[in-house]
């Protein structure tokens, strides 16, 4: 008993022994990096994480795959037990949730002497996105935004030149292309319930000079009343209700809708299961020459406040942000700045719709910031369900919208 | 000493241990997150104050809140209807089989026992299943229907705000079918055949027979059927986000579903809390019943 006792004691110490020596033989400092790169495919976080950690510079680097539903929960989580990554990678309307408490790092400081970092080369949403109150709390990684794709070659046998300027023109169109006996309808979209549903309507109400503040425009009405005499008409189909965007855009490439409303993300597997000639156009806008907007979404990156390393921390950030010009030819991303040249693939229609959407960029606007998103979210996509169902009008939607928004934003 | 180890052993301090641990495992395991929750929903709970117990006390704003949500009676009739119309499915769909397989006929038992397969499936899996045969334009149920001559134009089974809370309804009844079959056939062996015999000598038909022998004799079978078939029902989760994640406007949302979205989705866990606290509330009548049903089976 007792020699069993003693050899338990020895064999424990000696693996404590064994353990504790390689760190300290390295004295490293160990970074952690959250991000849903790698969840589906290989990504810049995931690529460029290893990529520095293997560099012998004394910061070890260690990455952490989540999945995008659960990454927002696991770090509020992480965050409240005190046992955060260095640096987590999230989509930009969650990211307010964080900077607005301080649970990001602010790094106006250590931006404006690094060499690397300059704020000022970002575009305007994705920098908001990642401020708060004028300070910097983190870079965007990637950014995308949503426009109209087209098919070239249904508009050419219905005789329609152009692309839609204006949603007057996207309802005419739509309706001309409809063929309800064949099962293809004028256009598809995502008014889901769920984020994708605000991403999509949230532009039309910026463009008709609402905001997520202030959502009970005309134009948002007149867009409600629009969209829901096609879907009773069957010229949109009643699931663009239930329908995520990539699956929405899956009925557009099998030819099944003349239009789709979608971003970039949508390129690559275009090219390869679309049978048709396509093109892509910047979202319309209520008249000619009105005002544009367009939907912001993409990461950004942030150091969270409870780092124990926050020099370590930001040499990694600014090694993910020198490899920007990486982002495009490798993973198909669009970088958040206007100083990085993006290559030409080679593929015509791959490289005309990234014009458009470079340009629709332009008018991109963040959601938010605002530390309670989630909740302004729901009322926003819950209203443009409550009127696309007929279960409330336009304005008896909005209304309400806006008197839940109001709760939330004093 | 030896009469305290040989208690303990064999004897009445086994049964205190047995009942002791079971007890503490209950404890820590469902009464303190029980209580726990009931605690959170009096307070303001966000991502700071997350870790702590010392929380700024809210009374009953989260109540007033919840209740003043203009979703709140939408959700409190989805959660009517799926619940009764889930059970009622389940029980009716599930006493006609097991009466059909108490008849004696080739593989009664095997085909039986297949029925199985749904309850043995996870609920993600049965979602997602359900969600590809109520898509829209392109879903099984609207080919078959169509095919019948039922339906002439296509049912939007997860779109429409009239449909939507049925169609998880009809994927919950199909899930929890079998196990309602199962319990319902246990309780048929039971009764004795020669009851019946005799009622078929004294000129009882098979109507007369099912609700003076078959009925009465399942009553406590019956009860704690459809108290397990409340209980399930309201624990059922993952139908919802597979198939219609509560939409469109909130026209399938439920209370088990809407209490994560506040925790999970919109981040404000006390709202969260205090939807589950008002379910909770709900469920313990629910299990009172189910108790009382089942009493006097365990005092013989």
């Amino acid at each position: 008993m007792q020699i069993a006792k003693l050899g338990l004691l020895a064999g424990l110490s000696l693996g404590a022994l064994v353990a504790a020596t390689p760190a300290q033989a390295q004295e490293g400092v160990t970074v952690t990096v959250w991000s849903i790169d790698g969840a589906n495919q290989v990504g810049p976080s995931d690529t460029f994480s290893a990529e520095f950690d293997e560099m012998d510079n004394g910061i070890n680097v260690e990455y952490r795959i989540l999945q995008f539903d659960e990454i927002v929960n696991e770090t509020l989580r992480a965050y409240a037990t005190g046992n955060a990554p260095d640096i987590v990678s999230l989509d930009n309307p969650d990211f307010a949730l964080f900077s607005s408490r301080g649970a990001f790092l602010d790094i106006t400081e250590m931006a404006a002497e690094s060499d690397v970092i300059n704020p000022e080369v970002y575009f305007e949403g994705p920098l908001n996105s990642v401020s708060w109150d004028g300070k910097l709390y983190g870079v965007g990684k990637y950014t995308d935004t949503i426009g109209v794709f087209y098919n070239k070659d249904m508009f050419a046998e219905a005789g329609i030149e152009n692309p839609p300027q204006t949603w007057a023109e996207f309802e005419e169109y739509a309706r001309m292309l409809a063929k309800p006996d064949q099962g293809v309808y004028g256009a598809t979209l995502s008014a889901r319930g769920n984020e994708e549903g605000t991403f999509q309507f949230l532009p039309v109400i910026q463009m008709s000079g609402g905001g997520y503040e202030n959502v009970n425009t005309e134009g948002a009405r007149d867009w409600l009343s629009m969209v829901k005499g096609m879907i009773d008409d069957g010229v949109l189909s009643q699931d663009v209700l239930s329908l995520g965007q990539w699956d929405s855009t899956g009925t557009f490439n099998s030819g099944n809708a003349a239009m789709a409303i979608s971003g970039p993300w949508e390129i690559d597997r275009m090219v390869e299961d679309a049978d048709f000639d396509w093109g892509v156009t910047l979202l319309p806008t209520f008249g000619e020459g009105d005002e544009r907007s367009s939907a912001l979404g993409g990461f950004n990156l942030g150091i969270m406040s409870t780092t124990e390393h926050p020099e370590e921390a930001f040499k990694v950030l600014e090694y993910f942000v020198s490899q920007d010009d990486r982002l495009f030819p490798e993973f198909g991303y669009l970088p958040t700045r206007s100083d990085v040249e993006l290559p030409m693939s080679g593929i015509e229609k791959k490289d005309a719709a990234l014009a458009v959407f470079q340009e629709q960029l332009q008018y991109a606007q963040p959601r938010g910031p605002h530390p309670e998103w989630q909740k302004i979210s729901k009322a926003i996509f819950d209203a443009e369900q409550a009127a696309l169902t007929g279960q409330m009008t336009p304005d008896e939607a909005l209304t309400q919208a806006q008197a839940t928004i109001d709760t939330i934003i004093d | 000493m030896r009469r305290i180890l040989s208690s303990i052993t064999d004897g009445k301090g086994f049964d205190l241990i047995l009942v002791g641990v079971t007890m503490l495992f209950l404890f820590a395991l469902a009464g303190i997150p029980l209580v726990y929750n009931v605690v959170m929903s009096f307070q303001q709970v966000d991502m700071f104050n997350l870790n702590t117990f010392s929380r700024p006390f809210a009374g009953l704003e989260n109540y007033i809140a919840i209740v003043s949500q203009p979703e709140f009676w939408l959700v409190i009739r989805n959660t009517a209807i799926f619940v009764f119309g889930s059970i009622a499915g389940q029980f009716i769909f599930g006493f006609a089989l097991a009466i059909f397989f108490m008849m004696s006929f080739p593989f009664a038992s095997t085909i039986r026992g297949l029925f199985l397969v749904s309850w043995v499936m996870p609920g993600l899996v049965v979602g997602a299943l359900w969600g590809w045969i109520l898509a829209g334009d392109f879903g099984v149920l609207n080919a078959i229907l169509r095919g019948l001559g039922v339906i002439d134009g296509t049912m939007f089974w997860k779109s429409d705000p009239n449909l939507s809370i049925w169609a998880v309804t009809i994927a919950n009844i199909w899930l929890g079918l079998a196990f309602n079959m199962m319990l319902l056939s246990v309780g048929l062996a039971g009764i004795p055949r020669d009851l019946y015999e005799a009622a078929e000598l004294d000129g009882a038909n098979g109507w007369q027979r099912f609700t003076t022998i078959t009925l009465p004799m399942m009553r406590s079978t019956i009860g704690a059927v459809l108290a397990l078939g409340l209980i399930y029902t309201l624990q059922q989760f993952d139908l919802f986000p597979a198939i219609t994640e509560g939409g469109p406007a909130n026209s399938s949302n439920v209370a088990q579903y809407w209490a994560w979205q506040w925790s999970f989705q919109l981040f404000d866990f006390a709202k969260g809390a205090t939807v589950s606290v008002m379910m909770l509330i709900f469920v313990l009548v629910a299990s009172i019943v189910y108790v009382r049903s089942t009493r006097h089976e365990v005092r013989g």
